[in-house]
């Protein structure tokens, strides 16, 4: 009897196209680093918060759930920090798209089907694809995927880099196939996080070496400093506000997508299935050190490739967890009975 | 006579070919647990060695321990294994030497981590080599709690007092981290009794780890009965070269 196909993802054939080593410590030994990605958890925060915003349109409702996502908020300073974003990107965001041009037909839409060989029309028994988008809507009766997207700057790099996007194509062509519905495009729901510190002031001795600082340099031996005090949470949060009432601060991109690009697609995922299992069968997973800092950070593998995979790096900076987190419920959401 | 050989050569495991991690909290006997490996010689960075009898040479900048480590590669002395006491100082060395180096103050005053990495690089590159000569090395560092943040809550940690990114360098190279805690036991009088050990493999709360994956989870914090459980449970399952090699590449 063979295995059942493996359920691949989209993020797993994109990582495997930028560097094979990459994959094999995620993928095939399911690692991944210790420490919690900020960018990555936020962005998943924001993700959960613009689920219920587009459900309901309740901004109560989102506000709530923030507070619960940063229960320690009062002691905790990073979850403090992402209770203040959060809070003021989704009170912009609401503030900024009262009303929507789309109509919502579905959140959180999950599929899954089979990888085809172009040449044959078979499909692949080793592999199938499974994803989860983040919305479909439909404007006159055509249907768009709603992909929200965290950012820290939106320039013109960043949006150019929205049409070769794999992701969205893949996902688009999946869903036709699920759903039985063309797919005219993607709207792309960017928000960009605010680069913003709330003002932690300064001690008494921080302010007295300031003030004699000043005084020296002032030609009427004076001066008018007062002590730094540190910045309220309605002051910072207010700040914020006045940070998200910017038009830069969110920004929706329509891409329409062609039918061409279908077939380039079906044919690369096909390539990279067998390009994945010949460096399986032949357990060859070489580095693209090109990736290593792709982004300007290193890679969450780097200090394991540069230990050629040292159990010491392996054990004390990563743990292991299942992949395709991605198409896992959120907490509290899941199907399963609890009982 | 064939001069080519018939059989294999039987491995020559010794703690001589293996670089360790030693860290734990001040006055916890990592100085005095290293004086006890064969011939060590000491690259004393930081003084507290005045209570051992040991071979030393003070270290005070970057440039006297790259000029010791230079005559230790010649070879010319009877020294089989070096250590430095302590790595964290030994690093301080290295940044304040490529500081003047590039005139600067500090490394971010050179743009985009530029400083860091030139810091970081010179640092591994001398370890690298000193770790690729036949003699054992020994890293002695302090210990400090941090707090990281995982994927399940906030935890804080043990871990070496090496900057962060120092202290994935050296953990990718070395063969063993070993943390030295204590252990509170229950005497023989039935009395809570403190002893010192050794944690050689990782947990959430501390950094430790054994690259043989053959060393019991602790041990006493006793050079002797450290090299015995070595040589019992390590040694004989070590192939010739295993050892440095694969950790210095």
């Amino acid at each position: 009897m063979s295995a059942a196909p493996v359920v691949s993802t989209y993020s797993m054939w994109s990582l495997f196209r930028n560097c094979r080593k990459a994959v094999e410590w995620r993928y095939l030994r399911e690692l991944v680093p210790l420490e919690r990605d900020w960018n990555l958890y936020f962005g998943s925060l924001i993700h959960e918060c613009l689920q219920v915003w587009h459900r309901g349109r309740d901004l109560t409702e989102v506000l709530a759930l923030i507070d619960r996502l940063c229960p320690n908020r009062l002691q905790d300073e990073g979850q403090r920090r992402d209770w203040h974003l959060a809070t003021a990107m989704m009170k912009g965001y609401a503030g900024r798209y009262p009303v929507e041009e789309f109509e919502v037909n579905g959140l959180e839409k999950a599929f899954q089907g089979p990888i085809i060989n172009p040449a044959t029309g078979a499909a692949s028994r080793s592999f199938v694809l499974a994803g989860k988008v983040d919305g479909v809507v439909s404007i006159g009766g055509d249907h768009f995927l709603l992909e929200h997207k965290t950012a820290s700057q939106l320039d013109a790099d960043y949006l150019e880099r929205l049409w070769t996007d794999f992701q969205i194509t893949l996902y688009a062509y999946y869903l036709e196939q699920a759903l039985g519905i063309p797919i005219t495009g993607v709207i792309y729901n960017i928000l960009v996080k605010a680069k913003l510190q709330q003002g932690k002031g300064e001690t008494e001795e921080e302010f007295q070496a300031r003030r004699t600082e000043l005084l020296a340099k002032s030609k009427t031996g004076k001066t008018t400093a007062k002590r730094k005090l540190p910045e309220t949470d309605e002051e910072f949060q207010q700040r914020l506000a006045e940070k998200y009432a910017e038009p830069g601060m969110f920004h929706r991109e329509t891409l329409y997508l062609s039918r061409d690009r279908f077939d380039v697609l079906r044919s690369e995922l096909w390539e990279l299935t067998q390009a994945f299992l010949d460096a399986r069968r032949r357990g060859v997973f070489y580095q693209n050190t090109s990736f290593c800092f792709n982004y300007h950070r290193p890679c969450a593998y780097f200090a394991l490739c540069r230990s050629n995979g040292n159990p010491n790096v392996l054990e004390n900076f990563y743990q292991r967890a299942a992949p395709n987190e991605e198409l896992r419920e959120p907490s509290g959401e899941a199907n399963e009975p609890v009982f | 006579m064939p001069i080519l050989p018939t059989a294999k050569t039987p491995p020559k495991p010794a703690l001589a070919d293996l670089t360790v991690l030693l860290y734990g909290q001040t006055k916890a006997g990592k100085s005095e647990f290293c004086s006890h490996a064969e011939g060590a010689l000491y690259l004393a960075t930081e003084p507290g060695l005045n209570s051992l009898d040991v071979f030393q040479v003070p270290i005070q900048s970057w440039e006297e321990l790259l000029a010791a480590c230079a005559e230790i590669a010649e070879g010319q002395h009877p020294f089989r294994t070096v250590v430095i006491d302590t790595i964290d100082n030994a690093y301080r060395f290295c940044s304040d030497s490529v500081l003047k180096k590039f005139k600067i103050e500090h490394e971010s005053d050179l743009g985009y981590g530029k400083g860091y990495a030139l810091v970081n690089s010179e640092f591994q590159r001398v370890l690298t080599k000193l770790a690729f000569l036949p003699y054992g090395l020994f890293l002695i560092s302090h210990a400090r709690e941090i707090e990281v943040e995982t994927r399940t809550g906030k935890y804080t940690r043990i871990v070496p007092t090496l900057p962060d990114k120092a202290r994935k360098i050296v953990l990718g190279m070395v063969d063993m981290v070993l943390y030295c805690d204590l252990e509170l036991t229950a005497g023989q009088d039935g009395q809570p009794e403190v002893r010192r050990v050794i944690r050689t493999k990782p947990s959430l709360y501390y950094e430790a780890g054994d690259r043989t994956g053959r060393l019991p989870e602790t041990l006493d914090l006793d050079f002797r009965k450290f090299l015995d459980a070595f040589q019992t449970t390590v040694a004989p399952l070590k192939s010739p070269g295993a050892a440095k090699a694969p950790a210095t590449k």
